[in-house]
Order: C-alpha cells, then sequence, then structure tokens
C-alpha cells in the first residue's frame, strides 16, 4: 500500500470522526455523498485506467528520447512542453522517464519544463478533471497555464544556460 | 435522447481516445497488445481501489462537515488572496493523483468555492505537491528537484490570482455545467 493512501486513509478517518461527533445523520450523508461520487463516476473512471493501461503498452518512451535530446535550446522547451502534455501516467511512471533523459544529456530547462508542463498540462488527467469540474472549468484552467510550463524553461535558460 | 446524450458526453470523449489507442496497440502487436493495455489498465485500477474508496470518503465526508458559510467565507469569490493562499497550502498537502484531488475540488466546487481557489489548489497539488517530492528527490537527485521547486513554486497563487481577476465571473456557470 502507497504512503499516499495511508495518508489518505488517515484524513478520511480523521473526518469520519468528526462526522460521528456531529451525530449519525452526518456520517451517513457523507457515505452517502461518497457512494453518489462513486456511482455518477464508476464508469468514466473505469474508462480512465483503460486509458492509462493502453499508453502504459503503448510506451513511448523511444519517442521521447528522439524528441528532447541533449542539444535543445529554444526547440528543446518547445517539445518538452509538448511532451509533458503527452506524457501517461504518476510519478513512478514519469520521474524515471525523466531521469534517463536527463542522463542521455537533456539540459536543465527542457527538464524543468518537461516536469511542469507534464504537472500542470498532461491530457491523460483531463479525463479524471472533466467529470468533477466540468469542461468549463477544464478549459479555463489548462489554457490559463499553458504559458507556464515554457515561462519555468526560459527562466532556467536564463538562470543556468 | 438529446438529453442522454448530453449526460454522457465525458463517456463519448473518453470511449473516442480508447478506440484510438486501441487502434495503434493493434497496429502495433494486434490483439495481443490490446488485451494487454486493457488487462493493464484493469489491473492498475483494482491496485488503486483503496486509494480510490478513501479519496471519495474524504470527499463526501468534506461535503458533508464543511459547511457552505465557511467554505464561502473562506475560500469562496470574495476570500481574496487569503482564499487563494489557503488553498495553495491545502493542495500542495493532500496526497494521490487526479482521482484523488479532483473529486475534492468537486465537492469543493459544489460547495461555493471561488474560481481563482480552485485553480490555485489544483497547480498547487501539481506543483507543490509535498508528498510527491521525496520522490521526485529520490529519482531526478537534488538540482533538478530543488530548481524546479523554485522556479515553479510562485505559479500556483500567481495562477489562481490571475484566473480569478479574469474569470471569476463565471464561476456559478462553472457549477452548474458540472451539477446538470
Amino acid at each position: 500500500m502507497s504512503s499516499a493512501t495511508i495518508i489518505l486513509w488517515i484524513i478520511a478517518v480523521i473526518l469520519f470522526v468528526f462526522s460521528w461527533k456531529k451525530g449519525t445523520d452526518t456520517v451517513k450523508l457523507g457515505a452517502q455523498s461518497a457512494w453518489n461520487t462513486t456511482k455518477q463516476n464508476g464508469l468514466l473512471i473505469f474508462l480512465a485506467f483503460i486509458i492509462v493501461g493502453f499508453v502504459n503498452v503503448l510506451s513511448p518512451e523511444d519517442l521521447i528520447t528522439a524528441w528532447i535530446g541533449p542539444d535543445s535550446g529554444w526547440k528543446g522547451i518547445l517539445s518538452a512542453e509538448f511532451l509533458g502534455m503527452l506524457m501517461p501516467g504518476g510519478p513512478y511512471v514519469v520521474f524515471p522517464i525523466i531521469a534517463i533523459l536527463a542522463q542521455a544529456g537533456a539540459g536543465i530547462a527542457p527538464v524543468i519544463t518537461l516536469i511542469t508542463s507534464w504537472s500542470t498540462q498532461a491530457l491523460l488527467t483531463i479525463s479524471f478533471e472533466l467529470p468533477f469540474m466540468g469542461w468549463r472549468f477544464t478549459v479555463i484552467r489548462w489554457s490559463a497555464g499553458l504559458l507556464v510550463p515554457l515561462m519555468t524553461g526560459l527562466i532556467a535558460i536564463l538562470l543556468w544556460g | 435522447m438529446q438529453f442522454s446524450l448530453k449526460k454522457y458526453r465525458v463517456h463519448l470523449v473518453l470511449a473516442i481516445v480508447i478506440l484510438i489507442l486501441g487502434y495503434f496497440a493493434f497496429s502495433r502487436g494486434g490483439w495481443a497488445t490490446v488485451l494487454q493495455g486493457f488487462i493493464g489498465g484493469i489491473t492498475i485500477l483494482i491496485k488503486e481501489i483503496p486509494l480510490l474508496t478513501a479519496a471519495f470518503l474524504t470527499a463526501g465526508f468534506i461535503q458533508v462537515l464543511v459547511k457552505k458559510e465557511f467554505i464561502t467565507q473562506w475560500l469562496g469569490r470574495d476570500s481574496g488572496v487569503k482564499g487563494i493562499l489557503l488553498a495553495c497550502l491545502g493542495g500542495g498537502l493532500i496526497p494521490g493523483g487526479p482521482y484523488v484531488y479532483y473529486p475534492i475540488a468537486g465537492a469543493l466546487l459544489s460547495s461555493g468555492a471561488g474560481l481563482g481557489v480552485l485553480v490555485a489548489f489544483v497547480s498547487a497539488k501539481n506543483l507543490w505537491s509535498v508528498s510527491r517530492l521525496p520522490l521526485e528527490f529520490a529519482i531526478l537527485g537534488p538540482t533538478i528537484t530543488i530548481r524546479r521547486f523554485l522556479i515553479t513554486f510562485l505559479i500556483p497563487p500567481l495562477l489562481g490570482l490571475l484566473v480569478e481577476w479574469l474569470f471569476g465571473g463565471s464561476i456559478n456557470k462553472i457549477r452548474e455545467n458540472v451539477e446538470k
């Protein structure tokens, strides 16, 4: 069991105790709300995980290495932003890939752009965002953040070359 | 008919993505690869069920415990910089993937949180992420991790403020968009 699971269960239990203190009705309502969320989004989450499974099987690592090689500069930052959007999976999948790129000689700037873009602009994450936040929120959040990875890369170039 | 189509719009988009990826998988390794992707996805899903359960319970209890007035006061449209900083702190501390923090953000949204606050919450989750830092540190090393963290440190509050300033007024439409 991952540490995230343990921490989240601790939070859930603490919230449960608080609800319990407010009365059994509050506990019931909370559980009901959790169940409704599960029912409403169960199928969507199932579909999202199937997507994750396919992306893992297609393993685009080779492609990634080809795009931001050692000599990058501006083009490297642009490709890094684009790659970050396409990067699949959580930190356990993505950080090792980025580590391989860094070892292969990718500059600090594209690496930072890549991490930032994957963190905030990843397209795969949108399949989880849409059901809970709606398309309007998703469009605003995603477009507002579009330039951020490029800016971080640029700052990195200015600071560390 | 029209209604049900609208209700399943997101399902449809995801299904199309699956079909496209399925086609790529098929062209790479035939049905075996398609099956491998399918089973791989289900395996990850099953492994994440304990985490998903905890996330949905947390979101559910937040919804009933935290009073609407409280959210509106601390995280609503008029909460200003204070609300955005609070959201950054919350986002930075919460562990887990998108299927954890989006249900929680959704609960905050329906309880009356403002747009800037929600964007700050999601961005801080993705850029500050205290629970992810040890892993980043371990795999990518101190130089990359520290420089990456420093450069992106101000982004969650700034992005929250910018979005609130530009689009803050559309929060009610966003809320309707989800509740429909």
